[in-house]
């Protein structure tokens, strides 16, 4: 990106411009276009994906309607938010109130600046890459508690407190967990991390050590809490507090919360697909850079997509714990869990320091069995309930 | 249920692990089986109204050519939604229907008027589709001009355009279960298993 | 000092200065997970609760004035609204206390085709309940497999009598239809099916860790005050203690049918929490499918219907039965004067008196243990108010 900036530069598109105004302005187009072109369509891809899938765990069929499918779904409930009145409430804090939708939207769109789409898609490999992504996530805590104070209502309030409470005990056991793959790794950077995997999944920082394996799960657990996620989706606990934080906001604010936390699923993916998967690797099939860069791109967009596909299943399926339980869970399980994940790594890397290869074959075949049981249990409860089956997704 | 205790401590994350585990096969065995909705109103293979039961107890509907003009439905109803005026004629002495209105908007649909008619002419239809705009059209009036109120015949009825109407109404009314009385039942027939 | 509107008491703690407010919420009538139209004031200190003041009323009709109106035979429609979630238990109250004050005398396959339709009935009522509680605690999922079985009973309940929410479907006197060709066919069908599916449902959710650890411990209901209360049905079996009008004081033919009546356990927690509740309502789905069986096999054929007069003139006096419906003894009484309109007549209904434990068992617990408590006291508010 910045060589191709510097070519700009040498031919002499911008004389007279200061070089750093050129740079910034450039990559901010750049980021813009990609935030744009990216995100948007991807949101209501989520959106429609996750209701879908919800309905057919649920037995019932979805949105069909709007477009094939009902892909055009998220596109409907875009246009229909944003011909909404949008009411402020009288007592209500304007400034605040009218902020804090941008302020969460902040927090998530500018993850995306390192998000390793593929070996040369990346608008900025920062030598900080993954702790900027645990800091800029952090905003969200931010905006969620203005909106719950700017909306001068008291299940808000309760809704944005506990949100901070909880999004911001999560940082730590999220935080333990990133750090076992970036000391394998010896490097913060996101494409660094991805550099020290291979392709294949004996070479993913899953499989290196049964360290490495719990850790994932913390991550993605504390990654589900710090998006608001059931089962930890107290804060906007609908059979509670209607809807929490956001009760009180209406049409495209409201409709900006929730893009956000959508939008989170697929980071929250990417970010355990680039530390635990291997990211976008794959293995060298052809000289062509763009065809390789292509698949994989595509590789990395369907692991992201999975583990986005796993927290709408999880949400499915499970109830919302409580807010003490919540606390204790974090401070008294993951958190405990984490550190002994961090100082096995560290433990591990002294006695092994290339990784033992019968120990990552070792995982492997536990993970296939874990899989092998786990549909077996399937298989099982078909048998039990003899319902009318029907595979195809298209209804 | 303390969490004191280490062996407390390591049994919750087993179960916890241990119970998510199943309850996540089962929603994932749901993704392979049939959804219960029907698709209403477009994609169904056959129109829902004709899927119902013939009990259902849709919109009201008379046929006015065997209403008798008894008047048993319109006290039997508890909410007061049928207007029946059937006065009678001072010359020929008939029975004269003037005005039958049934209100849907009122009615509970409780089959109590379709219950008490002699021929079945007030019945339950298999509509439930009644919603319009204005509140007047839901005032059905069944009576276009004044007819003279039908008397049931002994030896059946003769006319063939009535004939299948009143069919159709005796076998409505031949659903309900008939009352009998508990005095003329023996003793046997009551304890018997 | 007020916010927005709503009072709050301010308490200096000690002399430190450190000032505590107690907020005071609006757990109003329009709110997504309060069963029907029922208005809590809680008083709460952060997340825990000081009280929680049930304010009831939203929903009252005047179902008991009405009865004074209509006459014993035009009332029956409007028993199926005292309790809309389970319908068929309210209309054979009303039956049987009309029938005991004018001296009815029921055929047995009518009294048959009664307890069928009550336990079909009880079966969706548990549905329901078990759904919600569910929903309110937060698994979308198990609500909507709930729902799926009880569109299943409603169609079956649609087939015998019409309707599939106010049924209408017990005269005085006996049953409005009998049962229609190849009823028991699709009710055994439907039970043969529905058996495996309570298991689907305690393996989805109903020992799921995190579901026990929001049930077990909260809300524990003794056994003295779930007498003192006057609870009834699955909140009293939850706490222990075996009462169930169906076995205590039979009426219809349930003296010579074989069920067992199950209590709560305290398996995962504390005897008389919300948990044993809950598992009470599931174990009496399986119990109720147990009768339905021995219902079709031991059904006599005959009349369904006793004559009864147009205008029910029955004798001066009153009558008093009970009726175990979904929600607990369902107690009917009625005064006549002599003329074919009741004198006056009175509801008593289970969900009432849950009202009245909620405030005492609130204390101490936290907002969201509040939504699974009134869930757990399976509370719908027609039956509150009336």
């Amino acid at each position: 990106m910045q060589a191709f900036v510097d070519r700009l530069i040498t031919d002499g598109w911008f004389s007279g411009i200061p070089v750093e105004l050129v740079y910034v302005l450039v990559m901010f187009l750049f980021g813009a276009i990609v935030v744009f072109a990216f995100v948007m369509p991807l949101v209501p891809l989520t959106v429609w994906l996750e209701r879908r899938v919800w309905s057919r765990i649920q037995s019932r069929v979805g949105p069909n309607r709007v477009g094939p499918q009902g892909v055009l779904q998220g596109i409907a409930d875009g246009i229909k938010n944003l011909l909404k009145e949008d009411i402020i409430p009288d007592a209500a804090d304007r400034p605040l109130f009218a902020f804090a939708p941008y302020l969460v939207v902040w927090g998530f769109v500018a993850t995306f600046v390192v998000i390793p789409f593929s070996s040369a898609l990346i608008i900025a490999d920062l030598n900080v890459g993954i702790l900027y992504l645990t800091a800029v996530t952090a905003l969200v805590v931010v905006g969620v508690l203005m909106a719950g104070w700017a909306s001068n209502n008291k299940w808000s309030l309760i809704g944005g407190i506990r949100s901070a409470a909880q999004i911001v005990s999560y940082e730590i056991p999220a935080g333990l967990a990133i750090l076992p793959p970036v000391l394998l790794a010896g490097t913060l950077s996101m494409q660094g991390i991805i550099h020290a995997q291979g392709w294949a999944p004996w070479d993913w920082f899953l499989f290196y050590n049964p360290f490495t394996f719990v850790s994932a799960v913390v991550f993605y657990v504390a990654a589900l809490a710090e998006g608001n996620r059931t089962p930890f989706d107290l804060p906007e606990a609908e059979s509670e507090l209607v809807a929490g934080f956001a009760t009180e906001y209406s049409g495209m604010r409201f409709a900006l919360f929730f893009l956000a936390e959508w939008g989170n699923l697929y980071v929250i993916g990417a970010v355990v697909a680039t530390l635990f998967l291997g990211g976008w690797q794959v293995p060298v099939w052809t000289d062509n850079v763009v065809l390789l860069n292509l698949s994989q791109f595509v590789v990395f967009f369907l692991k992201a997509y999975f583990w986005a596909f796993v927290a709408m299943w999880i949400r499915a399926t499970l109830p919302r714990v409580r807010v003490d339980q919540l606390m204790s869970l974090c401070w008294k399980y993951l958190v405990p869990i984490g550190f002994t994940n961090l100082i096995g790594t560290a433990v591990w890397m002294v006695i092994w320091p290339q990784g033992n290869r019968v120990v990552q074959f070792g995982m492997c075949l536990l993970a296939l069995a874990i899989l092998v049981q786990f549909f077996r249990r399937v298989r099982f409860h078909l048998r039990r309930a003899k319902p009318e089956l029907y595979y195809s997704p298209a209804i | 249920m303390t969490s004191n205790g280490v062996g407390r401590y390591f049994r919750n994350i087993k179960e916890a692990v241990a119970t998510i585990f199943e309850g996540m096969s089962v929603t994932f065995s749901h993704l392979v089986r049939k959804p219960y909705t029907i698709q209403y109103p477009d994609r169904v293979p056959v129109r829902v109204q004709d899927t119902l039961p013939f009990r259902y107890r849709g919109i009201l509907e008379v046929d006015l050519e065997i209403c008798t003009g008894c008047l048993a439905c319109e006290r039997a109803c508890p909410i007061d939604c049928i207007v029946i005026e059937a006065p009678k004629d001072p010359q020929t002495k008939e029975m004269i229907l003037k005005r039958f209105d049934i209100d849907i908007a009122k009615c509970m649909y409780c089959g109590l008027c379709s219950e008490v008619c002699p021929t079945g002419s007030i019945h339950h239809t298999r509509e439930f589709e009644g919603a319009d705009f204005s509140l007047e059209s839901m005032v059905r009036r069944f009576v276009k001009e004044p007819v003279v109120a039908y008397k049931v015949k002994k030896d059946g009825e003769p006319d063939p355009r009535i004939a299948p109407i009143l069919e159709r109404g005796l076998r409505y009314i031949e659903e309900f279960a008939q009352p009998v009385d508990m005095k003329k039942v023996s003793p046997a027939e009551k304890t018997a298993a | 000092m007020s916010l927005a509107g709503f009072e709050v008491e301010v308490q200096r703690d000690g002399d430190e200065g450190l000032t505590t407010e107690e907020m005071t919420l609006n757990m109003g009538p329009q709110h997504p997970s309060t069963h029907g139209v029922l208005r809590f004031i809680v008083k709460a200190d952060g997340e825990v609760m000081r009280t929680a003041i049930p304010d009831i009323g939203y929903l009252h009709r005047s179902i008991e004035k009405i009865a004074e109106k209509v006459g014993y035979h035009g009332f029956m429609p409007y028993t199926d609204r005292v309790d809309y979630v389970s319908a068929m238990q309210c209309n054979q109250g009303w039956a049987m206390v009309c029938e005991k004050i004018a001296g009815i005398e029921v055929p047995r396959r009518g009294e048959f085709c009664r307890v069928i339709a009550s336990e079909l009935g009880r079966i969706a009522s548990h549905l329901l309940s078990v759904g919600t509680m569910v929903m309110d605690i937060g698994g979308y999922t198990p609500f909507l497999h709930a729902l799926r079985e009880r569109e299943k009973v409603n169609n079956l309940l649609e087939e015998l009598c019409g309707a599939r929410l106010t049924f209408n479907y017990m005269r005085i006197g006996g049953v409005a239809w009998d049962l229609p060709a190849g009823f028991a066919e699709k009710v055994t069908a439907f039970l043969d099916q529905f058996e495996p599916l309570i298991d689907e449902y305690n393996d989805l959710i109903s020992y799921n860790k995190i579901y026990v650890e929001r049930l077990a411990n909260v809300g524990v209901v003794s056994v003295q005050d779930a007498i003192d209360y006057n609870l009834v049905g699955p909140n009293l079996r939850g706490s222990g203690f075996k009462y169930d009008v169906r076995r205590d004081e039979p009426y219809s033919v349930y003296g010579e049918l074989e069920f067992d009546v199950p209590v709560g356990t305290g398996e995962m927690g504390t005897l008389g929490d919300c948990f044993d509740r809950y598992m009470v309502r599931i174990k009496e789905m399986r119990e109720s499918c147990k009768i339905v069986r021995q219902c079709l096999r031991m059904m006599p054929p005959g009349p369904v219907l006793a004559k009864v007069p147009r205008k029910l003139k029955p004798p001066v006096g009153d009558a008093y039965i009970r009726v175990e419906g979904s929600r607990g003894d369902m107690g009917w009484y009625v005064v006549s004067d002599g003329s074919e309109f009741p004198y006056r007549t009175k509801i008593r209904t289970g969900s009432f008196a849950a009202m009245s434990i909620i405030d005492k068992v609130s204390r101490g617990l936290m907002i969201a243990d509040l939504v699974a408590l009134i869930a757990s006291f399976d509370v719908v508010a027609p039956e509150v108010d009336r």
